[in-house]
């Protein structure tokens, strides 16, 4: 794998979850690359795997874990090979950082917030105290939070600033890869658009990578270069960020863009019939396939990966 | 931070320091007002029920009737008296007995000297047990037996409490896993109180293989030196200690772990866990550091609970407890020394719960002393 330039990829990354009912195949044989300095878009309904797949990568599993297997190469290591105690040191918040889904309840409470941004450079660099606080303000610089929050607690700022120290304690060791969580799901729209444009000025300043989770498609517009679409835990087509918005391939993609309500079209927001799968027992065959109104015969067979350029996309449309 | 609402707003941080102060002593002064209320009402309601509402005055009364009839008869047998010379020799003595009482003056009037007495800590005089240096004074009969039951509960309390949080904080940490298993297995084994664990021991340790004492504190006669007492009276410590600390030991400890595994599975904890925090730091800084009120308030009420003693694990292990003497107390009706022990219990609680108000405050920046009154 050396000989290539990805990022990160994953190779077939499976994680299943024992329930009283069954399996849940919550992240079901994903595939995907990243290069570095993008950032990539992972969309998706509510409960197709896509937080999950974040947890796998990161390795921050619950009790309840099955299965976890697969290849992920980070930066040409493999990370999934590592013991624990490696995988801390080497990769956790040295190669990849993480952006929480709720910044609320992610900053310990009895913690200060500048403490808890500069630990990280304290644990994985060695660093001394003063000089770790002296890169936490440097990052409440760069975020945009008043230098003097550095000795306020989690309960004294607002969501819009949780979050966005969040962002600064993810930043402050300049791993090469940011995972974001839903990282706006819990904002006001501007204060959505201000974290929106701070992480593409991150991204251009710091040449940081993305991967950034959500089903906001129309916020994340605003900072990809390609798009992940997830269903029912499995990634059903990679694209081009230009291609996607413009025409996705994938009959899933195609109304998950439908649906996003436009200002001046007389097109009324679609909509996409039923529920997804549940994923105890996903339908064999191609997952979408009961709601897809472009099915036919061949979708009971399990869809191969159609790999066209760049992108791919899983669907027999495309054979 | 609370401020007067129509205060300028070019208030000086000093100003804003002396609203601070008085909030706090408005605080102080109506908690130590509300603790006082409990404690007189708690030391009451003890008083009456100790004297089961003054019903106690007539068991003592015929008591003292029949003692003292007994008594002059015993007297008077073998000397030529007429009855009602003898008749006045009872009602004086009972007169006297009833006055050496206090049982002359009514219940109601006595239940308040009492109170006030308690509230002052003049724990006055037992009126039939004895301390075993000869005292009726009810402090010295407390104080006699407090170090024994300190030795026995703080050790036995001490070590539970400790190791119990320590393991629940490994266990917590390894859901699911054999040893965790184990110790929810054995969770109902608390629910057998320390003496029946007590008993065994005494058959197994001391009866069959003969290598501990059946029970009491020291030998007879005690060992002269120092150190030949302490190791002495660690020996008879074992069995009593070990017996109340396994009666609590898996409950205690299963309890703990569901405590830490809740906080355990905080987003915070994940977070950490995230960025590379070593288990050690996670475990003190994102498990113990917030959870850190809830166990010191633990551990302040087991610290004063140590007062309380262990009743019929003293008995059983014959150990010269407080348990036992406020046993005994209750048996009496030595209404005196019960209401003595119940009363520097009160002022304990009433300190650590005042006490534990500023701890709270010390520990969790999201509690301010006094807070919350806008």
């Amino acid at each position: 794998m050396a000989e290539n330039n990805y990022l990160l990829d994953i190779q077939d990354l499976k994680l299943h979850f024992r329930t009283t009912k069954g399996t849940v195949q919550a992240v079901d044989g994903v595939n995907f690359q990243l290069k570095p300095n993008q950032a990539v878009v992972v969309v998706g309904e509510s409960g197709c795997g896509k937080t999950s797949l974040a947890k796998a990568v990161l390795r921050l599993l619950p009790r309840n874990v099955e299965q976890y297997s697969g290849k992920v190469y980070l930066d040409d290591i493999e990370t999934m090979a590592l013991e624990d105690e490696d995988y801390r040191k080497r990769i956790r918040w040295v190669k990849m950082s993480l952006v929480p889904q709720a910044a609320m309840n992610s900053l310990n409470p009895v913690l200060r917030v500048g403490d808890q941004v500069a630990e990280p450079m304290m644990v994985h660099y060695g660093v001394k105290k003063e000089e770790a606080m002296q890169q936490a303000i440097k990052m409440f610089q760069h975020v945009g939070v008043p230098v003097d929050f550095i000795n306020r607690y989690a309960f004294e700022l607002s969501g819009g600033m949780r979050q966005r120290v969040a962002l600064a304690m993810s930043l402050v060791t300049a791993p090469a890869l940011v995972m974001l969580d839903e990282p706006t799901s819990a904002l006001d729209v501007l204060t959505q658009a201000n974290i929106f444009n701070l992480l593409k000025r991150i991204k251009s300043e710091m040449a940081t990578s993305f991967v950034l989770i959500t089903h906001d498609i129309a916020t994340s517009s605003e900072l990809a270069d390609r798009v992940a679409v997830m269903y029912a835990g499995q990634i059903v087509e990679v694209s081009d960020a230009f291609h996607f918005f413009k025409e996705p391939r994938h009959p899933y993609s195609a109304k998950l863009m439908a649906s996003v309500p436009k200002l001046r079209g007389t097109a009324e927001p679609d909509f996409i019939t039923g529920q997804p799968p549940s994923l105890i027992n996903p339908p064999t065959g191609c997952r979408f396939a009961a709601r897809c109104p472009r099915r036919f015969a061949k979708c009971a067979d399990e869809p191969p990966t159609v790999i066209i350029g760049e992108d791919l996309v899983k669907c027999w449309l495309y054979v | 931070m609370t401020s007067e609402p129509n205060e300028s707003t070019g208030v000086s941080f000093k100003s804003a320091a002396s609203v601070t102060l008085k909030r706090v002593v408005r605080f102080m002064s109506f908690r130590v007002l509300m603790l006082l209320v409990t404690i007189v009402i708690g030391v009451y309601t003890t008083i009456l029920i100790a004297n089961m509402g003054g019903y106690v005055d007539t068991i003592m009364r015929n008591n003292i009737r029949e003692t003292t009839i007994m008594k002059v008869a015993a007297m008077t047998a073998n000397k030529p008296i007429a009855p009602e010379a003898r008749q006045k020799m009872v009602g004086d003595l009972i007169r006297l007995e009833e006055k050496r009482l206090g049982l002359d003056t009514p219940f109601v009037v006595r239940s308040f000297r009492y109170l006030f007495n308690a509230l002052k800590l003049d724990l006055g005089r037992a009126q039939y047990m004895v301390s075993d240096s000869g005292s009726r004074t009810v402090r010295l009969i407390l104080l006699e037996r407090l170090p024994a039951t300190l030795l026995l509960m703080g050790s036995s309390q001490l070590i539970l409490f400790f190791s119990s949080v320590f393991l629940a904080l490994m266990l917590s940490r390894s859901y699911g896993s054999f040893w965790d298993k184990l110790v929810i297995t054995l969770s109902p084994t608390s629910a057998a109180p320390p003496w029946f664990y007590g008993i065994f021991f005494i058959l197994i340790f001391a009866a069959i293989f003969k290598i501990l004492p059946f029970g009491g504190m020291v030998s007879a006669p005690p060992p002269e030196t120092t150190i030949g007492y302490s190791l002495d009276v660690l020996k008879h410590l074992i069995l009593p200690a070990s017996s109340l600390i396994i009666s609590s030991f898996f409950l205690s400890i299963y309890t703990w772990r569901t405590f830490f595994l809740i906080y355990s599975s905080e987003d915070y904890v994940d977070m950490a866990k995230a960025k590379g925090l070593a288990p050690r730091d996670i475990e003190r800084r994102y498990i113990l550091r917030p959870t850190l009120p809830t166990i010191i308030t633990n551990f302040s009420l087991l610290v004063i609970g140590l007062w309380t003693g262990a009743t019929i694990t003293e008995t059983v292990f014959l150990w010269p407890g407080l348990g036992r003497t406020i046993y005994r107390a209750i048996g009496y009706y030595d209404t005196a020394v019960i209401v003595g022990s119940t009363i520097i219990f009160a002022y304990l609680l009433a300190f650590t719960v005042f006490l534990l108000d500023f701890i709270y405050a010390l520990v969790d920046p999201r509690v301010k002393v006094g807070g919350g009154n806008n």
